[in-house]
């Protein structure tokens, strides 16, 4: 038992999704289990946070962390599963590039509070109650971890060493990124253990894509009827394909779902967003600045789409933390 | 944000834009001015780092349709701007904080004027809240 690798799998503002997709590995799972020795995973296993204390520094081979950055509470396991572990990998678009939760970057953290606490329509709440870091109650104090004015990737506030995107990653990366951790058969520190193409590349649909597409109009998914087999794009239909990275499995290509992005951009691209747009605007037909309007007025929230994954690590999304943890 | 000094950067297509000018002397009368073969040439991530750098706004000049050298290199930015500009708002950046103007000035005179009128919206507008 004690000559196996340590693993610790922790979650920080996440959904749960990365974990039930370690969780898929299934019999590759009891495997690994024979081999490694699991010593944190809240989703599967009970342990004590004391028990990672009581670790030595980098006594862990592998912390495997999904999830952002938006708590106290966040920042303090970041930093401690840092300390104890030789390697770092970035779990799933959240802790790569922000993910979903990312998009709250779009509102303060006072108009967040403000409608979830006070304004929401099923939420009743006459004294203006709103969450504490401190409260006393009965002599005692009790504690809530701070929530942070600002989501943050896992890279802006602990040095991370491989990323594994997607929302959630698919298990046969899982299973190849611990394998290469196994093995020691690893790229250079910073990598992505994901293929290095565009979606766009090893997409069926490529096959079907006009040799010059201009769209006219702009449709959404859920108002047409998608070819199961032509490329969204040529059809009008938002596809973040070409700039995202590829590697996914296209599940959501498979059924007859656009590209959302959840991989991040590929190798090279700072800001699949800004990129994106620009691929975007290059493909509408209009020569006139009315035509321009028209065509784009039925992008609906065109910022949610573009960067739907990865606000916390765009260009003007990504914000430097307050406090770094101390050492 | 100085109230009288806002900071603007403009980037302009140098075939339309101050082509009979000496560049130099240009220059010397607009700070944080970028000409450029093509307006086209201009890209999004220039504009957003551009505002990540401190810019209060970014104005942009290329030629009048129908008269891009490189055929439609002003109608691919004025699309990419137009677009750009509903993207910003979400970010908390205003649209009349990204302006493009497609026209002609060979002497390149009328950069300098308009700038000074964006100038005037952006101390109106006051500094960027949310970056
Ligand atoms: S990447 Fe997706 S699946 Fe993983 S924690 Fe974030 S939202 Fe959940
Ligand atoms: S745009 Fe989407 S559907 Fe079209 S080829 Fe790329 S990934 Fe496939």
């Amino acid at each position: 038992m004690a000559d196996k690798p340590k693993v610790a799998v922790y979650w920080l503002g996440a959904c749960a999704g990365c974990d039930e997709s370690i969780v898929d590995l299934n019999e590759t799972l009891l495997q690994l289990a024979q081999v490694v020795d699991i010593v944190l995973w809240p989703v599967a296993m009970d342990f004590k946070y004391a028990h990672i204390e009581a670790l030595k520094d980098g006594e862990i081979s592998l912390s495997i962390l999904s999830g952002s950055v938006r708590n106290s509470d966040h920042e303090e396991m970041a930093g401690l599963l840092r300390k104890k572990s030789k390697l770092v990998l970035a779990l799933g678009a959240c802790a790569c590039f922000g993910g979903t939760a990312g998009l709250a970057n779009f509102k303060t953290k006072e108009e967040i509070f403000s409608w979830v606490y006070l304004d929401a329509p099923t939420v009743v709440n006459p004294e203006a109650r709103f969450p504490q870091t401190e409260t006393r109650v009965d002599g005692k104090v009790l504690t809530l971890p701070e929530f942070y004015d600002h989501v943050y990737t896992l890279d802006q506030i602990i040095e991370v060493d491989y990323y594994l995107p997607g929302c959630p990653p698919p298990p046969d990366l899982i299973a190849n990124a611990v394998n290469s951790v196994l093995t020691g058969d690893l790229p250079p520190i910073g990598s992505t253990l994901a293929p290095r193409m565009a979606l766009c590349d090893t997409c069926s649909r490529n096959k079907k894509k006009p040799s010059k597409m201009e769209i006219t109009q702009i449709k959404r998914i859920h108002e047409v009827e998608a070819d199961p087999d032509s490329c969204f794009l040529a059809e009008g239909i938002i596809c973040m394909g070409p700039a995202t990275r590829t590697g996914c499995g296209e599940t959501c290509m498979k059924t007859n779902l656009p590209c959302r992005g959840c991989f991040g951009p590929p190798p090279g691209v700072v800001g699949a967003g800004p990129k994106y747009l620009s691929a975007l605007t290059s493909l509408i037909k209009a020569e006139k600045t009315e035509e321009i309007h028209e065509i784009i007025k039925d992008i609906v929230d065109p910022a949610g789409y573009f960067y739907r994954f990865t606000q916390p690590s765009s260009i003007l999304g990504r914000k430097k933390p307050k406090k770094q943890m101390e050492e | 944000m100085a109230e009288s000094n806002p900071k603007l950067v403009c980037f302009s297509c140098k075939f339309g834009w101050g082509y009979l000018s000496e560049e130099s002397a240009l220059a010397s009368k607009i700070t944080n001015w970028i000409p450029v073969v093509c307006s086209g040439k201009i890209d999004t991530s220039h504009i957003l780092k551009a505002f990540r750098a401190g810019a209060d706004g970014v104005l942009i000049l290329g030629c009048s349709e129908g008269h891009c050298h490189f055929q439609d290199g002003n109608i691919q930015t004025e699309k990419k701007v137009l677009l750009l500009q509903k993207v910003l708002e979400t970010f908390g950046i205003e649209q009349e904080r990204l302006e493009i103007q497609l026209s002609m000035d060979p002497d390149g005179q009328n950069i300098p004027l308009l700038i000074k009128k964006m100038e005037e919206n952006l101390i109106k507008l006051g500094p960027i809240k949310r970056l």
